[in-house]
């Protein structure tokens, strides 16, 4: 298929004794947003880990763009066009919001040098200033951009990670539960800028989200995991409707 | 079989003081999250008060319960409530720096309260050391190692009891697991703690008093290398099992009396025994996991947002400038602003950053007076300050920017002046060249250190960098073409031309100038790109290897770029001193100047500089007072710690943000800054354990943990 952007193949990783994935295989098309749901301790989280190399899977193949990342490093996964947040936020403390963006954009672009840093030509060239700028537009951090990370409210930290994952536009984007700790407000605001960025960009976008509506809102396919395994994936109301799915995260009840 | 024997069994009274250290180690580093590196220090003063009151005349009963349960755990409660308490979930380095000042400040302290070195060679406790009291197969044991094997069985066994069938044992095993649970259970976790670091602390008067006798005389250095082998058994415990920490120990004693049993006599087993630990460490240390390592709370408190601000935020007296106004103290002179500011007026630039203005002063007038009025003797203290300034700014590169604790940057600066020093000697090379070289090579020796232990950090990285240190320390620098031993290596003043730089002051102008040289690399490196992704990998390493950082390599090139800094200053030490020694730059000296450097501030450039001024100084200082005093220095940077957990930004940006406070109290200086803080005062809100700022965003969300 070649609408495929992401493609894993029989996915397991087990901790210990525990089983956290098995045989587990996804894919993700072009501009295509997937969201995922399951209850906790379901492998979503390690799923994001498997797929970017953080947490090495034991088995399985992990294919982006056609070219096989399963054995490259972190950094060379995401230079090929992945970003992602984290659930429990991994900011860079002590620096600005703009330093942020600019650093996921230098990296991303790989302009690093040390020779040129030694010959004070280190500097952030005006094509990445200007992606910075336009990023803190879009997020609307502009107000916030020389404060450090380490003040800010929960939205605007959120809205940090979302920003520096989408430095360097990637092709995909992992979002693990960017609204998990946000008041409705700020998740309805969220929604919009991820509405705004799936338009402007054609991005591709996995969501691990609790918070149903968001998902309904944001994604064309969803699927739900549960101890490791896929249980259903498909278009949103179907998914929600399978009785099996109800049972494992809804709740009968509900 | 009968010869193993005959190796292994000398080697288990070594194994059992090795125990007692590594059980130690781990029950204060589970109970308090600190690893407490002033163990051997402990040990010392028990072993030294054990000694000095025999010499008076004491019973060895009453001077060994005296050293052991009165002095040991006195010690132990005083270092806990005064020190350790607070810093339970402070970052590793703020953790480090502390233990470190006590295990260099404790004997020197001990030695000036006891105002000499005992004459009599230590006694053991109970029994005649010498006298062979029975024989196991053929090996004969003597009283020494019966009454060390039994103390340590006896510990043991008091241990097991405790933790099994007293209640406090079992509080004690809560609090291990979870401290802040543990207090809502209605136990007071800081009273649990206290009586961690006191029962470990017997157990480290213990290993003093019952080691002593196996040297002819008291010296801190034995202690220390006693700790090495602690820390060693401790890793093999893997920080957290007490029983392993305590085979582990055990294991080892036996292990190095049957290396020197089989090996060898000569370089191999003169070295390979001390390195044994450093070998050990580098096995066990990867396995290990990472994050328990980080943090042995991590699991059970949340992170202190409070605390981990104030140590990571990586701040400088220029930036101090813009404090208070909401927050933005934080922005570092390493990251560049985005909107450059626009051009002022001198005088306007002046009085916006008033600290660094009275610094450019202060350093104008001392280089004034250096060359026209100084003292031969001051001016030579001055030269060898700016030569460890060089050395204190890879710290400044390497701690202070990236993060990493490096325990090895005197090894890098040794071999850098033993570089230039050789190649001046056998191939003639002109010593201002051999520095460049003696640089590379450090630079080189540091990619060396840096790849084993790339997936280390925080504590394992400096205990891994202390055993290289070590290991250098004893197989590197004795072999005649690098350190040449005792005998150590001429370095000969420079000359350039006709230029020479043989004369005291031109030798200093010449300093300065590889200092500024110095000083300029490091503000390239920490405003260009490589300071942003550093402080970056220091923020979050996860987060950086997924926005596209290659964390490995941007490690070994800042490991690599340090230590060539460091190995400059080593060979400009050597010139300034002529000849250098393995001594000059031992491992202790690493651990020394990280302490200074701490202290007065990792966080800029100007810290750096004072730090490696203010350590030659003080030592220079001190040798104006009574021999009895020698030790000063180090009690001073011992106690200096002390206020170093209150203020981890450094002294010198404390005093900065002070002197910004006092300027902005004064109005009619206030215009010219432009903007000051509400409070008048920039630095930021002091550490105290259970304050949170408002906007804890960065705390977790949810229990931390788990496989979603």
């Amino acid at each position: 298929m070649s609408g495929d952007l992401l493609v894993a193949k029989g996915i397991s990783k087990q901790f210990g004794g525990i089983e956290a994935l098995s045989e587990l295989s996804f894919e993700v098309a072009r501009g295509e947003a997937v969201g995922i749901v399951g209850p906790n301790g379901a492998g979503k989280t390690t799923l994001f880990n498997c797929l970017l190399g953080l947490d090495p899977p034991d088995t399985g193949t992990v294919t982006f763009d056609g070219v096989r990342i399963d054995r490259l490093p972190v950094w060379r996964r995401s230079r090929l066009g992945i970003g992602r947040t984290y659930q429990r936020m991994e900011l860079f403390m002590g620096m600005t919001v703009a330093d942020h963006l600019l650093v996921a954009e230098q990296a991303a672009t790989g302009t690093f040098r040390v020779w040129l840093d030694f010959l004070n030509r280190g500097g952030p060239t005006p094509t990445e200033l200007l992606h910075v700028e336009e990023m803190l537009e879009m997020l609307g951090l502009a107000d916030v951009a020389d404060r450090p990370v380490d003040g800010l409210d929960l939205g605007h930290a959120r809205l940090v990670e979302l920003g520096r994952a989408m430095m360097g536009s990637p092709q995909l984007l992992m979002l693990d539960e960017p609204s998990s700790g946000l008041d409705a407000d700020e998740t309805a605001r969220l929604s919009a800028i991820l509405a705004n960025v799936r338009s402007a960009r054609e991005t591709a976008v996995v969501l691990v989200e609790h918070d149903l509506q968001l998902v309904e809102s944001s994604v064309d396919r969803l699927c739900v995991l549960n101890f490791g395994r896929m249980l259903a994936s498909g278009p949103v109301d179907q998914v929600l409707a399978d009785p099996e799915v109800r049972q494992a995260y809804l709740g009968t009840g509900g | 079989m009968t010869q193993l024997l005959n190796y292994a069994v000398p080697g288990i009274p070594f194994g059992c003081v090795f125990a007692l250290m590594a059980v130690g180690l781990v029950l204060t580093y589970k109970a308090s999250g600190v690893f407490n590196l002033a163990f051997g220090a402990q040990a010392f003063v028990s072993a030294l008060a054990f000694v000095s009151l025999i010499e008076d005349g004491w019973p060895r009963w009453a001077a060994g319960v005296l050293a052991v349960f009165v002095l040991g755990p006195v010690v132990g409660l005083l270092l806990d409530r005064l020190l350790f308490r607070r810093i339970r979930t402070a970052s590793p380095l703020v953790k480090l720096v502390p233990s470190l000042g006590l295990l260099v400040a404790l004997p020197q302290l001990a030695l000036i309260i006891a105002g000499s070195t005992p004459d009599i060679p230590p006694p053991a406790l109970f029994v005649n050391a010498q006298r062979v009291y029975l024989h196991l197969g053929s090996v004969p044991l003597s009283g020494l190692e019966l009454s060390i094997s039994g103390c340590t069985v006896l510990v043991v066994g008091v241990l097991v009891a405790l933790f099994r069938f007293t209640p406090v044992g079992l509080e004690m095993r809560a609090v291990v697991e979870s401290p802040r649970m543990t207090e809502l259970a209605g136990v007071n976790a800081g009273r649990v703690s206290a009586f961690a670091w006191m029962l470990s602390s017997v157990m480290a008067a213990l290993a003093g008093v019952l080691l002593a006798p196996l040297y002819s005389q008291l010296d801190p250095q034995n202690f220390t290398v006693l700790l090495v082998w602690g820390i060693a058994g401790a890793v093999i415990g893997r920080f957290a099992s007490l029983p392993l920490a305590l085979l582990g120990g055990l294991g080892l004693g036996v292990a190095q009396q049957i290396l020197a049993g089989y090996l060898p006599a000569g370089i191999i087993s003169t070295g390979l025994r001390p390195s044994l630990p450093f070998v050990v460490l580098l096995i066990f240390l990867p396995f290990t996991r990472q994050r328990q390592l980080d943090d042995p709370l991590s699991g059970c408190d949340p992170p202190s947002a409070t605390i981990e601000t104030e140590t990571l935020g990586y701040r400088s007296a220029t930036t101090l400038a813009g404090a208070g106004d909401g927050g933005a103290h934080a922005v570092s002179l390493w990251h560049r602003r985005l909107e450059s500011e626009a051009p002022d007026s001198l005088w306007a630039r002046a009085a916006r950053r008033p600290t660094s203005t009275l610094a450019w002063l202060v350093t104008g007038l001392a280089v004034l007076s250096a060359l026209t009025w100084v003292p031969g003797d001051w001016l030579l203290t001055m030269t060898q300050g700016i030569a460890f300034s060089v050395i204190c700014l890879s710290l400044t590169v390497l701690t202070g920017m990236s993060g990493q604790i490096s325990l090895c940057q005197a090894t890098f600066a040794g071999l850098g002046g033993f570089a230039a020093g050789q190649l001046a000697d056998h191939f003639g090379l002109p010593v201002v060249l051999g520095m460049m070289a003696g640089g590379l090579l450090a630079a080189l020796l540091g990619v060396i250190v840096a790849v084993p232990t790339l997936r280390l950090a925080g504590l394992p990285l400096a205990l891994a960098t202390l055993a290289f240190a070590l290991l250098a320390d004893n197989i590197l620098f004795p072999t005649s073409w690098v350190g040449n031993g005792a005998g150590g290596v001429t370095v000969p003043r420079p000359t350039a031309g006709p230029v020479s730089f043989a004369a005291p002051r031109p030798f200093f102008l010449l300093s300065l100038a590889i200092l500024g040289a110095t000083a300029g690399i490091v503000k390239l490196v920490g405003d260009g790109t490589m300071g942003r992704f550093l402080a970056a990998m220091r923020g979050s390493e996860v987060a950086s290897t997924s926005v596209g950082i290659d964390v490995y390599r941007l490690r070994v090139i800042v490991f690599a770029v340090s230590a060539g800094l460091a190995g400059v200053g080593g060979a400009l030490f050597g010139s300034l001193e002529g000849s250098l020694s393995p001594n000059d730059f031992g491992y202790q000296i690493s651990a020394v100047l990280l302490v200074v450097v701490a202290i007065v501030g990792l966080g800029s450039i100007s810290g750096g500089v004072v730090a490696g001024l203010v350590y030659t100084t003080l030592q220079k200082a001190v040798t104006t007072l009574p021999s009895r005093y020698a030790g000063l220095v180090a009690v001073l940077f011992g106690l200096a710690t002390l206020s170093y957990t209150r203020h981890p930004e450094g002294f010198l940006d404390y005093l900065g943000s002070r002197l910004l406070g006092f300027i902005g109290r004064h109005r009619s200086l206030s215009h010219l800054m432009g903007r000051h803080g509400p409070d008048g005062e920039g630095h930021p809100p002091p550490i105290e354990g259970a304050e949170r700022p408002d906007g804890d965003a960065l705390a977790p969300t949810r229990a931390p943990g788990g496989a979603t």
